[in-house]
This record gives structure tokens, C-alpha cells and sequence, in this order.
């Protein structure tokens, strides 16, 4: 009982606390996952986000007037906190939600936010279904469709003719993404040869393995989604088994992990939502960055984060009013954005943002090195 | 200060009233003072709080009455909440979002309420399927098999993408956001999951739980009251999932997998398996453990103090309770009982209408039981071989043999703990050797254990009871019997104490009479007062004595201590080696030169010399 009155007491304190700040600030929720699946990219979207929203506010707020409030809540990644959070954070005034980097939370909030119209934008969810249940719902990151679009042209420029698709059921990005390409692939003239299905933690790749060997004809490109730790599992198998065909991925092996493996990733390609090309606003934000905190962003989600806080400033900006549906329909019309990461998109998309994607090629020494930098074309684009 | 023994099952009934009302009184509290206290954000607390109680109660009637702790119930939950969900979708949001839905399943457009039933049927079509599997199995096994079906589930709803998007969002349900209705449900889930728990059903999954072999022994099916149970969870758990996916309003396969199941287990954990207040404690716990520590972690001012944010202290600080609970009270924050006054509380004690105490049931007549032949052998020990004997009703066989004579084996083969290789055995008409473990009760043969087997977390009375009710008896006669058998071993003052804290001389008494309240034709004792001091002895073997002469049930008594063994039978049966090598009077089994040798070894009957060893030998044996 006495744990009980402590915690009703600290709750309510807290409750006080927050009901005695000011009404003249712009509030943003935000759903950050600071533990479970989300975590890896939560964490660094947020941080990069915390940064530039506190740019802006040193600036004197959004458009310099008006100083942004923030309702931070870990979710720990649990769909059913992320449910509440939001709706408390509608509670306490929320203008606009940034929602976790997946589609599941995301469209579980975009549900909640969407009788006010609220508008809500993912961290860096990619699937595009996810901005289906409303007007008011918004990406931020390079779709997967655009994502395979763009790896599709780029394998058909290399000049590979037949590719293998290696996937797993048991989430969008790692279904998609290899199914965007190899309908993206089949436009171009390209052959979808075989797939192969995994599940996420799959320990073993050997079967897979075998399979692609004994394919005939050969593929010319192996084309997966894979995350850590399947993807490491699976390029070491492959490479082990002497088979060298080119492997090209999704955004999510742009970590440093997945480059620390060595030889086995040598010549891997894959997309990448931007590249920190020497003197751009990219390399800049990364010296902000660094300098302020002390910490290196190794992964886009640190810029893209901060890329959309300034989607917000510029939301607000042309909205010029803080009414919900009005800045959800000035961020629907935004052409050509300025963005650090990669200019972006909204008007005519269904608000998965047009941004161009980079195709970065993984050296053996633990570097990345600049393939190309290109906006999907829509002739070929996947539906979604 | 005792209130009298025959107003126990009324007693008993009152508290179980009262405890109901506690447990609810705790979840009304809770809910009701966060919204009283926090107005919309409490509201929120509670909604999230209520559908996890309907959850974990749900989880509860299955591993708080088998003693399994399941991790399957994801796959419930998951099935009920796309049911649910699809049931009850708009038709035009559904031709969008599940454009290829098979027909049967499109349309449908009901409400909630209506859509419940079928929820509730595929709950329990999924336990049904499952828990014929499931229900063999105990322990660990039963755990894995349970995560296997979370994974067969799971992968299904990932497969099926044409019904449930596959592992993409599955949005566009109705989302319940207010707190009554769910309260309500929870509310009924725990006046059905109390009413389970002291049910006959209950029980009976309940003396399985503590000790299988002792409640097949009394003609429990372990089998059948483990898959009543799982069934009755599982078709709970698909309501409660039913629950959780329109509170969600959108979610995947992955909102219903292991992190799911591991919140709800460790819930039931904190709070104490055994029970429902357990459950409902759990969860109250736990949510305004993380609710609380979740505002800390934003950072917050007070006192013009700022704090700075420090995100996953909800997890550290749930780990931190678990860890603590596990330590502090292994058997959770309630521990094994239900909150709320016992049936020996004060306010009970002028309370309920005196119960009938059942007359003493003369034994049904006449058996005899008789083995021929009776052989095993294990690893290519004859453990028994070629055993011939006959125990006839209204007196006491003696059973008597070194260690390692099969005795013990014996009463194993007759009770079908083990398959005889050969031979064969009766008890009147009746073919022991061909009955079911669980069917040996039924036919009038009652047993005890060498190493007691008692149902350690029942009450003494539960542990009667619990036997008369495995007999076929109704409630009410089940209670008179019980009574009857409490007073005639003298365990009254005991009635409501776990059995795992009585002395050891009342658990030897009550284990005799759980058996006795069968109305056996014959019960068989092994070693009854193995481990009595002489007082104790003596005082069983009057009762025993009583027994035999009041009910005319027959008695086949196996023990070492043979003064006791000699005062009771009128005919001994002397085992050695797996073999009878004696049958008669104690008086002809004294003087029987191929007893004592085999007590004493060969030579030394002969000579009989005044060898200190012999004497003492003899002495034991006369």
C-alpha cells in the first residue's frame, strides 16, 4: 500500500508540474522508443531531433517566435504504451506527434490523431502503407518502394539480368523492400529468378545457401532486406560457401556493424537515405552535432530526425497558424523542401516525401564510398 | 474460540464470497481512484489497466490451476483480436485495407457485442484443437508446447496475408476508449476465473497440480481437468485479445508475440500464480509501477529541482520488483491464497447453518482381492514374480518383507502405476490389471503412498473434499463426507490449514483419510506409520482398527514396523525377493523358519544362538 500512495503521490506531482507550464509554445509529441526492437533507430532519430528542435528554440522558436514544447515518452516499444502516450499527449495539447520508426505504432497513433487530424509523421517508418489512414499522416524517410526503385536502376545499369530475392515474411521492411525491387527489376527488363524465404533470427543460412548455388542459370545479383543480426549470418554463409555473386540491400545496412565485417562485405551496395559528402549541410550538421555532444552520428536517423524538425518549422511556416488539419495541409503541399539529409517532397505523394536515394557501395576496409545519388523514377515506382 | 467443524462448508463459502469481493474491490479501487485522481490520464492508466487484468486473469485460470505457466496465450489473444477485428470492420475500410478477405469473412460489420460469441468460439475451437496435446503433458514439456503454439500462430497470421496483411499493420478496427465497458469485462472475467478456482473443476485441477499421481489415484483424470481448464482460459484469453486490438485500434502479429507474453507472465508472477486477487494485484502493480516511473523518466522539476531525463527506468524498475518479488516472496505479492478473510476468520465464526456430517458408509460388499501370478521386472530385476495372494474384505492383510521385496511394486501393479508383465489381479469381478490408472479408484480400491502424497497448497478439507467429489459425489454430500472423515481421523481443528504446514503425524492421518472418504472396498496402506513415534502408532492403529470394524472395509497393510503389523492383521503375507514365501496367522508367520531367515539370513535359525543380532531380530519379528 505505501508503494502505492509513494507512486500516486509522485504521479500527481508530475501531473502538477505539467499543467503549470505556459500555453504559448508550439507542443510536440514525441513516441521514442528507448528500449525493445525500435530502440536503435528511436534513439538516434530522437536525439538528432532533440538537437535541431533545440537549435530552433535558441533561435527563438519555430520561424523565431515561437518556442516549441516537448512531450518526450518511451514507448519501450510496446504498441499498447505507444496507445496511450498518444493519447495523453493529445491530453496535454500536442500539435503534432513524430511517431516511432514503424509502421505498427505509427498507424495505431495516426488512428488516434486522425478525429482532430493531428498531424503525425514517423521517425523513419518506410513502408508506404503507412500513410493510408489518413490525410494527416506523413513520412519522412525515402519510401522502400523509392528505395527499391532507385537499387532496381542501378542494378540494370551494372547490366545484371537475373536477380534473387531473400526474404522474410515476419516484417514489412524485410518483405517489401525485396518485392518493391523485383517488381521495380521486372519493368526494367530484369528476371526475378527465385526467392528465398528466412525468418527474423534465423541462425542458419546453409539451406538458402545451397539453394542459390544450384540455382540455373545463375543469378547475377542477390537482392535482400536483411537486418542484423540475419544479414551478417547470411552474407558469411554465402561468402563461405565461395559463392561471390554481388549482394545488394536495404538502408538498414548502412551501421557500422554490418561495415566491421571485413572481407565478406567487400563490394556489398546498398541504399542509404543520404552521404555526407564533404562540405554539404550533411558533413555540416555532423560537426554540429559532434561538437555539441560529443557523440558521431554513424546512421542517417540522427539527420533525418533533425530533418524533420525543420519539416515542422516550415509546416508552420507556410500553415501560418498552428491549427492542426491547416499545417497537415501545408506540410501535403511542401515542393522541394530544403532538407540536410536530402531535399524532400510532399505535393503529389500520398505523403510518403519524394527524397532522393543514394546507392553506397561497402568497402572491405570498414568504409562506405559514394555509388550515386538519384530520385526514383515514377514511371517505374511501385505501388505501394 | 473454534467455531464447530460442521459449519465449515457454509464458512468456507462466505469467505470464498468475501475473497471475490476483495479482489474486485482492488481492481475497483485502482481503476476509480486513477480516474478520480488523474481525470483523462487516469482514465487512459485504467483502460490499458483493465484489458491487462482481463488478460492476465484469463491467464491465471489455466496456470494458476495447473500450475503451468503458459506462454501460449499470445496465440489466443492474437486469434480473438483479428477475429474480432474483422468481424466488426467497416466494409468499405475493408475492401481498402483487406481487398483479397475471403468472402465468408467479409462484411459482416458487427457490432462488438455480437461479434463476442464467435470470438469467444474460436478461443475455444484453438483450445480444443490444442489442449488434447497439451493437456498430456506437465511441468516444463507443457510450457515449451504451449510457446510452440504462440509460434505455430504466429507464423500463421504472418502467412495468411490475404486475412491479416501478413506482418504489414492490420488497422482500421474500432477502438473502445472508455474505461467502463472494459472494466465490466473485467470485472466478469474475475467472478468467472474465482468461480472456476473453487469450483469442483477447479479443485480437481488443483489436487493435479500438487501431486498427479496421488489425484489419478483417487480417480482424477489429469488429462481431462487440465484440458477443461486450458479450454476455459484459452476462449477468456481470446476475449481479452478481442479487448486488446480495439483498445490498440491497429496492430500486427508481432503486438501478440513473445514480449506480449512475457509482460502478462511476469505480471501473473509478481502478483502471485496461484490466485486470482494474485493476478489482478500483478497487474495493478506492475502498470502503476511502469505508469509511475514512466512520468519520472521525461525529467521533470520539483521544487525548482530539474531532473534530468533518463529514459528505460521503467524496464530497470520492473526488473528491479521482479527480481525482488522472487526473493522476498517466491510465491508473489498475494503468495498462495486469495486476499480476504479465511473461512476461519472471526466474522465467519457465528456464521453459516450447520453442514450434515455423512454416516458412516459401510464398505461395499464383500470383494476380495486377489492376485495370480503377478510378475515384473525392471531392467531384468524381478522386482515381483509369480505373487499369489488374497486380502478378503472387513479385516487387515498384513503385507511385511526386507526393503526390496516388492511390496511397494506390488501395490503399484495393483493400483496400475505400473503394467504388469504377467499374472492377474481382482478385487471382486473386477480386472485391475485392465482398468485405467484413473478408473482403479472407481472400482473400489483405495491406496496411500510410501513418500506422501498429499495436495500440499489445498486445505486439509480441500484435500478430503476434493477426494469424496472424485468419487461422484455431489457438493453437498461431498461436504458431509469430508466432515465425516475430518472428525474421524481428528483433523477438525486442522480443517483449513494448507497441508504442506501440518505436522508430519496429521499429514500420515490425512492422506488415510483422503482415501477413506472414497468409501473404498479396500485401501491399501504403504507404511502408514512409517516415521510415527510409539504414541502415534498407537493412536493410528486404534483408528484404523475403528475403521475396519465400523465399515468393514478391507485393508491390505504393508509396513515395517511389525508390532504394528501384527496387532492389526489377522493374516500376514511375508514378500521376499519379489516372491510370497509366506501367508498365514502372525502366530504360524512367527514361527516360519523361511521368515526369519529371511530377515535374519540363512544358518542363524538352526543354531538359534543367543547371538545379540538374532535377538534383536527376533524380537522385531515376534
Amino acid at each position: 500500500m505505501k508503494l502505492r500512495q509513494c507512486l500516486l503521490a509522485a504521479t500527481s506531482a508530475v501531473a502538477v508540474a505539467g499543467t503549470a507550464m505556459a500555453d504559448d509554445t508550439y507542443k510536440i509529441g514525441v513516441m521514442s522508443a528507448q528500449s525493445g526492437y525500435l530502440a536503435p533507430y528511436d534513439g538516434p532519430a530522437y536525439a538528432g531531433f532533440q538537437f535541431c528542435i533545440d537549435e530552433i528554440n535558441a533561435a527563438g522558436g519555430l520561424n523565431g517566435k515561437l518556442p516549441v514544447e516537448l512531450i518526450v515518452e518511451d514507448t519501450r516499444s510496446d504498441i499498447a504504451v505507444g496507445v496511450q502516450v498518444v493519447q495523453e499527449m493529445l491530453d496535454q495539447g500536442a500539435k503534432f506527434i513524430v511517431s516511432s520508426a514503424d509502421a505498427d505504432p505509427t498507424i495505431a497513433a495516426a488512428q488516434i490523431t486522425l478525429p482532430d487530424g493531428v498531424p503525425t509523421m514517423t521517425f523513419a517508418g518506410t513502408a508506404p502503407v503507412l500513410t493510408q489512414v489518413g490525410e494527416h499522416v506523413f513520412g519522412s524517410y525515402p519510401a522502400d518502394n523509392q528505395q527499391g526503385a532507385v537499387l532496381a536502376t542501378y542494378a540494370r545499369d551494372q547490366g545484371f539480368e537475373r536477380v534473387w530475392l531473400v526474404k522474410s515474411p515476419d516484417s514489412a521492411y524485410t518483405l517489401g523492400g525485396p518485392e518493391y525491387f523485383g517488381t521495380a527489376f521486372e519493368s526494367l527488363g530484369g528476371k526475378v529468378l527465385g526467392e528465398s524465404l528466412y525468418s527474423l533470427n534465423q541462425p542458419d543460412f546453409s539451406a538458402i545457401v545451397t539453394t542459390i548455388a544450384a540455382a540455373e542459370p545463375k543469378p547475377d545479383v542477390i537482392v535482400t532486406w536483411a537486418w542484423e543480426p540475419d544479414f551478417p549470418a547470411f552474407i558469411r554463409a554465402l561468402r563461405g560457401a565461395g559463392i561471390d555473386t554481388q549482394v545488394m540491400g536495404g538502408d538498414v545496412l548502412d551501421t557500422p556493424t554490418v561495415r566491421g565485417l571485413g572481407e565478406v562485405v567487400d563490394g556489398v551496395v546498398h541504399t542509404s537515405g543520404g552521404f555526407p559528402d564533404e562540405g554539404s549541410q550533411y558533413a555540416d550538421f555532423i560537426d554540429r552535432f559532434k561538437s555539441a555532444t560529443g557523440v558521431t552520428p554513424d546512421n542517417n536517423y540522427y539527420v533525418n530526425g533533425c530533418d524533420i524538425a525543420y519539416m515542422i518549422e516550415k509546416a508552420v511556416d507556410i500553415a501560418a497558424t498552428t491549427d492542426p488539419r491547416a499545417v497537415a495541409a501545408a506540410m501535403a503541399s511542401i515542393e522541394n523542401g530544403d532538407g540536410i539529409m536530402s531535399d524532400y517532397t510532399f505535393k503529389g505523394t500520398d505523403r510518403m516525401p519524394l527524397r532522393d536515394v543514394v546507392v553506397a557501395r561497402i568497402t572491405g576496409g570498414g568504409q562506405k564510398e559514394f555509388i550515386l545519388r538519384s530520385a526514383a523514377d515514377p514511371a517505374i515506382l511501385p505501388a505501394p | 474460540m473454534n467455531a464447530p467443524l460442521a459449519t465449515l462448508p457454509g464458512r468456507i463459502r462466505a469467505a470464498n464470497l468475501a475473497q471475490t469481493l476483495v479482489c474486485l474491490a482492488v481492481l475497483t479501487v485502482v481503476v476509480f481512484g486513477l480516474v478520480l485522481l488523474f481525470g483523462r490520464t487516469g482514465e487512459r492508466i485504467a483502460v490499458l489497466l483493465s484489458v491487462n487484468v482481463a488478460a492476465v486473469v484469463a491467464l491465471g485460470v489455466f496456470c494458476g490451476n495447473t500450475g503451468i505457466v503458459s506462454f501460449g496465450h499470445g496465440a489466443f489473444m492474437l486469434l480473438g483480436a483479428y477475429t474480432s477485428g474483422i468481424l466488426t470492420m467497416s466494409a468499405s475500410l475493408q475492401r481498402t485495407a483487406l481487398p483479397q478477405l475471403p468472402n465468408f469473412l467479409a462484411g459482416h460489420e458487427l457490432s462488438l457485442f455480437a461479434a463476442t460469441p464467435v470470438v469467444a468460439l474460436a478461443g475455444l475451437a484453438l483450445a480444443a484443437a490444442s489442449g488434447s496435446a497439451i493437456a498430456r503433458l506437465a511441468g516444463a514439456s507443457a510450457t515449451i508446447a504451449t510457446l510452440g503454439l504462440l509460434i505455430i500462430l504466429h507464423s500463421l497470421a504472418v502467412g495468411a496475408r490475404e486475412i491479416t496483411r501478413g506482418s504489414q499493420t492490420f488497422y482500421g478496427i474500432t477502438r473502445i476508449t472508455d474505461v467502463m465497458p472494459i472494466f465490466a469485462v473485467a470485472v466478469c472475467f474475475i467472478l468467472i476465473a474465482r468461480f472456476y478456482r473453487e469450483s469442483r473443476w477447479g479443485l480437481m485441477a488443483r489436487a493435479v497440480r500438487d501431486d498427479a499421481a496421488a489425484a489419478e489415484a483417487l480417480g482424477i483424470n489429469p488429462r481431462q481437468t487440465r484440458c477443461f481448464a486450458w479450454c476455459l482460459s484459452g476462449t477468456m484469453a481470446a476475449l481479452a485479445g478481442a479487448l486488446y486490438g480495439h483498445m490498440l485500434g491497429a496492430f500486427s502479429p508481432a503486438s501478440f508475440y513473445l514480449s506480449l507474453v512475457f509482460a502478462q507472465v511476469a505480471m501473473l508472477i509478481v502478483g502471485g500464480m496461484a490466485s486470482v486477487s494474485g493476478a489482478v494485484t500483478g497487474v495493478a502493480a506492475v502498470t502503476l509501477l511502469q505508469d509511475g516511473v514512466r512520468r519520472l523518466e521525461g525529467g521533470l522539476t520539483i521544487l525548482g529541482y530539474e531532473m534530468p531525463a533518463v529514459f528505460g527506468l521503467t524496464t530497470v524498475s520492473l526488473g528491479i520488483a521482479i527480481l525482488l518479488i522472487i526473493w522476498l516472496r517466491p510465491a508473489g505479492l498475494v503468495g498462495g491464497r486469495e486476499l480476504g478473510p479465511s473461512a476461519d476468520a472471526r466474522i465467519f465464526a457465528n456464521f453459516g447453518t450447520p453442514n450434515e456430517v455423512a454416516a458412516e458408509a459401510k464398505a461395499l460388499g464383500g470383494n476380495v482381492l486377489r492376485t495370480k501370478g503377478l510378475s515384473k521386472s525392471f531392467a531384468g530385476v524381478h522386482a515381483v514374480s509369480d505373487a499369489a495372494l488374497s486380502a478378503p474384505p472387513g479385516e487387515v492383510t498384513g503385507l511385511i518383507g526386507p526393503n526390496g521385496a516388492g511390496k511397494s511394486t506390488l501395490v503399484n501393479l495393483l493400483t496400475r502405476a505400473y503394467d504388469a508383465d504377467s499374472g492377474s489381479a481382482e478385487f471382486g469381478e473386477a480386472d485391475l490389471l485392465n482398468a485405467r490408472t484413473d478408473g482403479i479408484a472407481k472400482l473400489g480400491v483405495a491406496r496411500t503412498f510410501q513418500n506422501l502424497r498429499l495436495f500440499d497448497e489445498l486445505t486439509v478439507y480441500q484435500n478430503v473434499l476434493v477426494s469424496a467429489i472424485a468419487a461422484g459425489h455431489g457438493d453437498r454430500d461431498a461436504a458431509s463426507i469430508a466432515l465425516r472423515e475430518l472428525s474421524a481421523f481428528e483433523l477438525g481443528d486442522l480443517a483449513s490449514q494448507r497441508a504442506a504446514a501440518l505436522p508430519y503425524g496429521a499429514r500420515k492421518r490425512l492422506e488415510i483419510a483422503r482415501a477413506m472418504a472414497q468409501d473404498p472396498g479396500i485401501i491399501l496402506l504403504d507404511e502408514p506409520a512409517a516415521g510415527m513415534n510409539p504414541s502415534e502408532t498407537e493412536d493410528l492403529a486404534n483408528r484404523l482398527i475403528r475403521v475396519v470394524e465400523e465399515r468393514g472395509t478391507g485393508m491390505l497393510l504393508i509396513d515395517h514396523d511389525l508390532r504394528f503389523v501384527n496387532r492389526l492383521s489377522t493374516r500376514i503375507v511375508v514378500m521376499n525377493r519379489g516372491a510370497v514365501i509366506a501367508e498365514g496367522t502372525p502366530e504360524a508367520i512367527r514361527a516360519d523358519p523361511k521368515v526369519i531367515e529371511a530377515y535374519v539370513g540363512r544358518g542363524r535359525t538352526a543354531t538359534q544362538v543367543q547371538h545379540p543380532e538374532t535377538k534383536a531380530a527376533e524380537e522385531v519379528v515376534s
